[in-house]
């Protein structure tokens, strides 16, 4: 069921465009030429470098000069102070870039968002500043003329186009085996959205904190077979802003979060900048630079995406076949299921923002197979109470406990884990990945094999009736399909507690019917639900109980019908005039 | 045969089908030399007065009548950018060995670390490079086509001080005692004020009586200025690397009345003199202000200079016009001595010159290189801000103008 049905094409591409490459390198004598196909693929190693990190998690990087820096001087330094050769100094880069992505990474993923990206570009300029302290404004590779192989100091520079190829393949197969797993799915998913990755149960964090050190490690890993290649490093000339910012505009030109797109952007734009440098630099001073960023603008105006998600969508538009509508589940009557003992129990509690009182003293439980309606007006604090039941709000009083287990505090990917999960007033579609694929997300927090997560997405994909479009990607959905389909991400991790936060927000009543059907189905599954809805008349055909907030305290509570005719509820909802009017009727 | 019209129009009939092929066997077509400079970025416009600096010695060349040695054969210069980083360096060298398979030899890059990389290439392909660059690494890497025709950054640092005392005792007749520093945290003035804070100001008699170093950018040059006014030192080395902060320090000094020479204040390099740094600064603020550099429009080539002036519109030749002018007419002479093109032999001949007429393009030393491409005492000048233009005031018998110095 997984879609890796083409990964064996994917490498046996690779292959071909690494062999042919070399076919080039092959055929042309011009060191010039020469030293060109090799500082490709080491730009295009940077760029996967980026896009392991930055193009699947979504996390900017402006400082990834930080890493290839400090590969290109640790190879560097090496070699002068402890001849030692580049075959152990390349190597011993990457481990050092891991243990950079874990140093820079740990206090920085306290960070959000621009000041993400802002901090990390800090991190060269302390470094280059840093390195010109130590004494090290120029350095260059002593040469060595015996020993010459020993320390990569080849007389025919073909070897050096070999050697670039060789590393960027390692670094596009683990971009690939990334792509294709579990690491790239959480990445991706973080990427749309965090707070619905870490509902789906992916700790953020600590798969972040991999994606970094993975791709410090290949982005010192280029750096130090730069040094090895242009043989003079400078703290300018490897923690510069070009090197960061040339990392970003390879990447986001060719495609960002595809293995092809670092592979595009080097392959057009390293050649062309140093074309524009060769023909036109000596002529009009300064002109290649303006060329270059014309071309890049261009090429962003047309293609905001980079060029590999332009072509595919080109491709794609003409065979986007939709397979056939979903068939509507039949209206089910709720299967009388008798409740269970107490699931969550909530006592006392109550948080602040500030002086604001968001929710106060709030006690209820919900047991076992119950469907339980959330209600009240706006600014009651159901989004809040949610928010602490899964961890995305600590509370300033309280305690929930959880089959038992006091869950008060908890992460947020923790509680996913222990059996609560949740969907969002806004859907968080991944817009880019398939349905099964969005699905297989929420999956992974149960599932800890591959296989089995991909049956349980199936699985729930099912249940809610969207299983004709699983390869289907998420963008072209209606917004219908769209909250099946997060409804089925949530199901796919076999909570025990599901928490939805208005699911039938903007659908039709017909739209809204169907959402209802498959929801009905659910306690006799062993589920219990807990809902936040608007939509009153959906609700009484839905629920079993109610709990009616307002002001952050709890109101009412009991069956649908007794409160819906409480006076306080109706009070609260549409003011005090109503009451007459409900009374009159 | 006396040339007719009427001859030359029956050779040129005749000849049409053999003329290219026999002339140019003959004598060699052309003899090409190269330069690589930065010609685009922040570098751009010391790239390009070195640019100006090797076309006009070529153009000289040509009219002088080419290469006598053979034939009088034309040069001709091939330039390559080598923009803003060691990668574009090391691509505009491969860029320009690739394009000019002939080249006999060249010069460049300007800043320091693209000339390594530069000569990581021309090294391997065994060609003859000439470098104004200071750094000591360029000549400490154990090549053997790569010639320094400045002093090492090395060789500088402990040739300055005395240089300047000796101009200070030429001036003035006595001896000057008390030293002052004032200079950004940057790579170029920390390595050379080192050696001068580790006793080397002791060894010449003077003492170290305010040393101030700032992070630039410096915000507010006072403080600073008036601790130099209290401490009162004979001689100031002002070593502000960037425009801003050169500009702030010496408003200051301007203001509390140590400007226009009366504190004598020096700062180092070339870039000192650019005529973009009189746009900036403007005249009344850089009067006085001398620096030290490696050459600099000398006694006896008046001449040159106002020619360059004449050609190029600059309104003064700089260190880098001049070196460069120098490096290709050194390359011109090598070629001759060695009467080939063939890179070889023009290295060997390069080995084993001692050019008395070309030594005059430089303060002091001769035109010949030790072992590790150094120029045999290669030596400082000191240039200083008179009306507007730097001019030379040191050495004493190469200088165009008497020092402005207090006490005199």
């Amino acid at each position: 069921m997984r879609p890796d049905r083409n990964i064996g094409r994917t490498v046996a591409l690779l292959g071909l465009l690494a062999i042919s490459w070399l076919g080039l390198a092959g055929s042309v004598s011009s060191p010039y030429y020469l030293l060109l196909l090799a500082l490709v693929p080491i730009w295009a190693l940077l760029g996967v470098s980026w896009n392991v990190f930055s193009g699947y998690s979504g996390l900017i990087s402006f400082g990834h000069a930080a890493f290839f820096g400090l590969g290109a001087y640790c190879v560097m330094i090496g070699l002068i102070r402890f001849q030692l050769t580049p075959w152990f100094g390349i190597p011993l880069a990457g481990v050092l870039g891991a243990v950079a992505g874990a140093a820079i990474g740990w206090p920085t993923f306290r960070l959000r968002g621009n000041y993400f990206a802002l901090a990390m570009l800090a991190y060269p300029l302390m470094l280059a500043y840093l390195f010109g302290w130590l004494g090290y404004q120029e350095l260059s590779v002593p040469l060595h003329r015996e020993a010459a192989l020993w320390f990569m100091q080849f007389a025919d520079t073909r070897v050096y186009v070999l050697i670039a190829v060789v590393l960027l393949l390692v670094g596009l197969l683990v971009s690939l085996a990334i792509e294709r797993s579990r690491f790239g799915l959480c990445l991706a998913a973080m990427k749309q959205n965090e707070l619905a990755a870490e509902a789906a149960g992916i700790d953020t964090r600590m798969w972040k904190l991999r994606a970094m050190m993975l791709s410090g490690s290949i982005a010192a890993i280029a750096g130090g077979l730069y040094a090895v290649v242009v043989l003079v490093v400078t703290p300018g000339s490897v923690f510069g802003l070009v090197v960061s910012a040339q990392a970003m505009i390879l990447v986001l030109f060719g495609g960002a979060g595809t293995l092809w797109g670092p592979l595009i952007g080097a392959a057009v734009l390293v050649p062309l900048g140093e074309t524009l440098q060769a023909q036109l630099g000596s002529l009009l001073p300064g002109i290649q630079g303006v060329l270059y960023g014309c071309v890049v603008i261009l090429v962003i105006l047309a293609a905001p995406e980079g060029i590999y998600w332009k072509l595919l969508d080109r491709t794609r538009r003409s065979d986007d076949v939709r397979i056939a509508l979903p068939v509507p589940l039949p209206p089910v009557a709720r299967v009388a299921v008798a409740t269970g003992p107490v699931l969550l129990d909530v006592a006392g509690l109550g948080k602040s923002f500030g002086g604001v009182a968001a929710v106060q003293d709030l006690s209820f439980s919900i047991r076992s197979q119950e469907i339980l309606g959330i209600i009240g007006p706006n600014g009651a604090g159901k989004t809040t109470l949610f928010n602490m039941l899964c961890g995305v709000v600590v509370p300033t009083a309280g305690e929930i406990q959880f089959d038992g287990d006091n869950i008060t505090g908890l992460p947020t990917n923790r509680v996913a884990r222990v059996g609560i999960g949740r969907t969002f007033q806004v859907v968080r579609a991944f817009a880019r990945m398939s349905v099964l694929e969005n699905v297989v997300v929420g999956a992974f927090v149960h599932h800890p094999d591959d296989n089995d997560a991909w049956r349980a997405a199936a699985d729930a994909l099912e249940m809610v009736g969207l299983t004709p479009y699983a390869r289907t990607l998420a963008g072209r959905l209606t917004n219908r399909e769209l909250r099946l389909m997060e409804l089925a991400r949530a199901l796919a991790g076999g909570p025990r507690l599901l928490l939805l936060d208005e699911p039938l927000a903007g659908l039709g009543a017909n739209d809204a019917e169907e959402l209802i059907a498959v929801l009905r189905r659910l306690p006799a599954t062993g589920m219990t639900i807990a809902i936040i809805e608007h939509t009153m008349p959906a609700m009484l055909g839905l629920v079993d109980r109610f709990i009616v907030l307002d002001q952050g305290r709890l109101l009412a509570h009991g069956a649908p019908s007794e409160v819906m005719r409480s006076r306080e509820v109706i009070e609260a909802y549409l003011g005090r005039n109503w009451e007459v009017v409900d009374a009159a009727a | 045969m006396s040339i007719t019209r009427r001859n030359l129009t029956k050779l040129a009939a005749a000849s049409t089908v053999v003329a290219s092929s026999s002339a140019r066997a003959q004598q060699p077509a052309e003899v090409v030399f190269g330069l690589i400079s930065p010609l685009s970025g922040p570098w751009a416009k010391s790239g390009d007065l070195s640019r100006k600096g090797a076309e006009m010695a070529v153009a000289d060349i040509n009219k002088a009548g080419g290469i006598k040695a053979l034939g009088g054969a034309k040069v001709r210069l091939a330039v390559g950018d080598c923009g803003d980083s060691p990668e574009k360096s090391k691509n505009a060298a491969q860029r320009l060995l690739a394009d000019e398979p002939n080249l006999v030899g060249g010069a460049g890059a300007y800043v320091s670390s693209f000339t390594l990389a530069v000569t990581e290439v021309t090294e391997r392909a065994g060609v003859p490079w000439f470098t104004l660059s200071y750094s000591d690494a360029i000549t400490s890497r154990g090549f053997h086509y790569v010639y320094q025709t400045s002093p090492t950054a090395d060789a500088q640092a402990k040739a300055a001080l005395p240089t300047l005392l000796a101009l200070a005792k030429a001036a003035t007749g006595r001896d000057a005692k008390k030293l002052g520093i004032v200079m950004d945290n940057t790579a170029s003035p920390v390595s050379f004020t080192k050696g001068l804070r580790a006793g080397g100001a002791e060894a010449l008699g003077m003492q170290i009586v305010v040393d101030e170093t700032f992070t630039p950018p410096l915000s507010d040059a006072g403080p600073v200025m008036q601790r130099v006014r209290a401490a009162r030192p004979d001689v100031l080395l002002l070593l502000p690397t960037a425009v801003p902060d050169i500009k702030l320090t010496l408003e200051k000094m301007n203001e509390i009345g140590l400007g226009h020479g009366k504190l004598p204040a020096i700062n180092n390099g070339g870039p000192m003199g650019s005529p973009d740094l009189l746009r900036v600064v403007g005249p009344d603020m850089l009067e006085g202000v001398m620096f030290i550099t490696a050459t600099w429009g000398l006694k006896g080539m008046e001449a040159l200079t106002e020619e360059f002036r004449r050609r190029t519109g600059e309104p003064w030749i700089t260190q880098d016009s001049l070196s460069n002018y120098a490096h290709m007419w050194i390359l011109k002479a090598a070629v001759e001595a060695a009467g080939s093109t063939d890179r070889e032999k023009v290295n060997a001949a390069i080995k084993v010159m001692d050019d008395p007429e070309i030594a005059k393009f430089f303060p002091g030393g001769r035109v010949k290189f030790d072992e590790q491409g150094h120029r045999v005492g290669a030596s400082l000048v000191i240039a200083q801000w008179q009306n507007g233009v730097p001019v030379t005031v040191f050495p004493i018998d190469r200088a165009v103008a008497q020092p402005i110095w207090p006490g005199r």
